[in-house]
């Protein structure tokens, strides 16, 4: 069905809100990183911690997100909901390519070889792996049809993928080299608000980007088959 | 289920008559016996017997990515796929007969070419056959499973042979991680390991169960 | 029977961004004969695929007896003939019709083969691979393939095509009977007066819609013929 004017101007709506919203946090955000106190052991380098670990929500948030869409696209059918789950993956892979880069800068900084075969950082990888097979799916299906279709079932295989792979790994994978930084009391005094915004931040930023992208592609679709309400 | 029962009786007539498949798949087997000989620092002999339980599953993966591929671009031709398409039940049993035919010919390939690892890398798979012919069972029912699904996804796109490998690998590590260790540990010690057993049972479950429900958009047009 | 064989409304296929077809409405009565023309990339054969169930529209409604087309128990009662054989060259004839039957759920299958065997001309060659058939044998096991469960609604794509003479009176004698019988017919082809011989009724698709609806006295040869190049000509 071609998108009503409704649904692209509920997406422009949300672009301004989020934009500032964003902004907002992101000032907030480096503000806090360059007063956060500088960790005893690893210098300065410890501060891209706070660039990597609100890339990971973000790149497993947009997965998630890819996957819900692809579900609710399979049952209703609605192409929207299509458009927001390429979206999605879209974005969604620039944050997981961002939490590949900055993890080895990090790891090199602080246990000294750039990689290991840790869970967490496999996982990551595959997820990766996953979002990009998920993008070159939907290219080699370019105009057809099926491309939605096909990428709605991968996106929802796949997800079921990502926490398999975890548990698997975690039992028989490496060994964990990733701090256990989900609890507070491990972080260290002083870093738990820059934490705590650097994740609100990585999240708009991922919005942000997400309905700009959105409202991309319910623009082409439009400009390619403009509703007929508009021309009969 | 008596639709299961046609396919997968269609499925393996064909193959027995063609034998392309099967032949296809223990040549590439063999090829890649000899490359891991020449890639491994101890080639493939006894010596690096604790390498065989991964390289033989690294085997399975590639004879799994050939045999599904054809599976489906069989059904291309004179468009037998619509006729399928046809048949008035829950499309998800189309996908299990596929699915069961694919299984029955990977696991003739997986036989021998487990009998020619054994005597490369002297093995003693007698002691172990019947479990080892179980955690295969469920490791390539993992394979297939999902493997089935993205086939018939992948044969319908441009670089079809590119495609499957790309979309499966990723999906396929609880699947290999299970079953590699637990080969590893029959050929070890003879022991069954429970852990990666029950991976392989609920990767196994939840692959099956989530191919079975979205089959039906695969085959729509 | 109240319910009509066929129901279109406002039936719509899009493939990406190209219309396939627009905006359909179309009713048809149990045991009517309705043949489908127009030129090339049309519809036709898009129309024929999601009446089997074989695609789903992307708008409007689409039942078979009353049953939404793409569901289970409405493609029970469709007999699909396409472009394609549908066919597998590795299995003999009498194979081909057993699985087709199989995967229909016809009952009494081992009866039902040897009698649509004898009746299309092949027993002598039930056991040879299909591969190794003429194209008009293929075509003729094809009609068999689709007709084997004894579907109330029979769509056929350009069943002529490839067949010789003589075939081609047996294919009409056959769907003629079957019709008389009862069975609903929806019949696509590009030869006016086939469609005039076995239709009472006939729709002229172009780029998705339909251009002429004619029925009875309206639907000879001739005028049909003119109502094809009419809608080629606007399509052009």
């Amino acid at each position: 069905m071609p998108p009503s004017p409704a649904a692209t101007s509920w997406i422009r709506r949300s672009l301004v809100p989020s934009g500032l919203a964003l902004a907002v946090l992101a000032i907030l955000w480096i503000v806090l990183v360059a007063r956060a106190p500088l960790d005893g052991m690893q210098g300065v380098i410890q501060k891209i911690l706070y660039v990597h670990v609100p890339c990971a929500f973000s790149a497993y948030a947009g997965f998630i997100v890819t996957a819900l869409c692809s579900a609710l696209y399979l049952w209703s059918n609605d192409e929207r909901l299509d458009r927001l789950a390429a979206a999605s993956a879209e974005v969604g892979v620039v944050f997981c390519t961002l939490v590949i880069l900055t993890g080895p800068i990090w790891a090199k900084g602080t246990w000294g070889h750039w990689w290991a075969w840790d869970p967490r950082l496999t996982v990551t990888l595959l997820l990766w792996f996953i979002y990009l097979a998920y993008l070159l799916l939907r290219s080699f299906t370019e105009g057809s049809a099926r491309t939605a279709r096909f990428a709605a079932v991968y996106g929802i295989a796949a997800v079921f993928a990502i926490p398999l792979n975890y548990f698997a790994i975690e039992l028989f994978g490496g060994a964990a080299m990733h701090p256990d930084n989900l609890e507070r009391g491990s972080l260290g005094t002083g870093m738990g608000w820059p934490f705590a915004v650097g994740a609100l931040t990585g999240l708009a930023a991922y919005l942000h980007l997400l309905l700009l992208r959105a409202d991309l592609e319910a623009l082409r679709a439009e400009a390619v088959h403009p509703d007929p309400g508009w021309d009969r | 289920m008596s639709v299961l029962l046609a396919i997968l009786w269609k499925d393996l007539v064909t193959e027995w008559r063609s034998r392309d498949r099967i032949t296809a798949m223990l040549l590439f087997s063999l090829l890649v016996v000899m490359v891991f000989h020449f890639s491994l620092p101890g080639g493939a002999t006894r010596e690096t017997q604790a390498s065989a339980p991964g390289l033989l599953w690294i085997a399975y993966v590639f004879a799994a990515l050939l045999g599904l591929n054809r599976s489906f671009s069989l059904e291309l031709e004179n468009d037998a796929l619509a006729g399928i398409a046809l048949s008035p039940v829950d499309r998800g049993w189309i996908f299990l007969g596929k699915t069961a035919a694919n299984w029955a010919v990977l696991g003739v390939a997986q036989a021998i070419t487990g009998c020619v690892f054994a005597l490369v890398f002297d093995l003693d798979l007698a002691a172990v056959a019947f479990r080892l012919a179980l955690v295969v069972g469920l490791g390539s029912l993992g394979l297939c499973s999902i493997g089935t699904l993205f086939a018939a996804v992948a044969v319908r796109t441009r670089f079809r042979e590119v495609m499957l490998p790309l979309l499966l690998l990723p999906l396929l590590i609880p699947v290999l991680l299970g079953a590699v260790r637990a080969t590893a540990g029959l050929l070890e010690n003879g022991t069954l390991a429970g852990g990666p057993v029950q991976l392989l049972l609920v990767t196994d479950a939840i692959y099956l169960i989530v191919s079975f429900l979205v089959f039906d958009y695969v085959l729509d047009e | 029977m109240s319910e009509p064989a066929l129901r279109a409304s406002g039936l719509g296929k899009r493939f990406g961004r190209s219309v396939a077809l627009d905006g359909i409405d179309l009713e048809l009565p149990a045991g009517a004969s309705l043949a489908v023309l127009g030129p090339n990339g049309a519809g036709k054969s898009t129309l024929l695929r999601l009446i089997a169930g074989l695609a789903r529209p992307t708008s409007g409604s689409l039942t078979v007896a009353g049953t939404p087309a793409h569901r289970p128990e409405a493609r029970a009662r469709v007999g699909f003939i396409g472009h394609a054989s549908l066919l597998y060259p590795y299995l003999t004839a009498r194979e081909n019709l057993v699985f087709a039957a199989r995967l229909q759920q016809a009952p009494e299958i081992a009866v039902r083969v040897e009698r649509w065997l004898e009746g299309s001309g092949l027993a002598r060659v039930a056991d040879l691979a299909v591969s190794h058939f003429s194209r008009g044998m293929s075509q003729r096991l094809a009609i068999a393939r689709g007709l084997i469960h004894d579907p109330s609604l029979l769509l056929l794509d350009e069943p002529f095509a490839g067949l010789d003479p003589r075939a081609a009176t047996r294919l009409a004698e056959q769907l003629a009977s079957l019709h008389a019988a009862g069975r609903t017919l929806v019949l696509v082809t590009h030869d006016p007066k086939r469609a005039a011989e076995l239709s009472d009724r006939a729709i002229v698709l172009a780029a998705g819609r339909v251009v002429f609806d004619l029925r009875g006295d309206e639907a000879g040869a001739a005028a049909l013929e003119r109502a094809v190049l009419a809608a080629s000509d606007s399509a052009a």
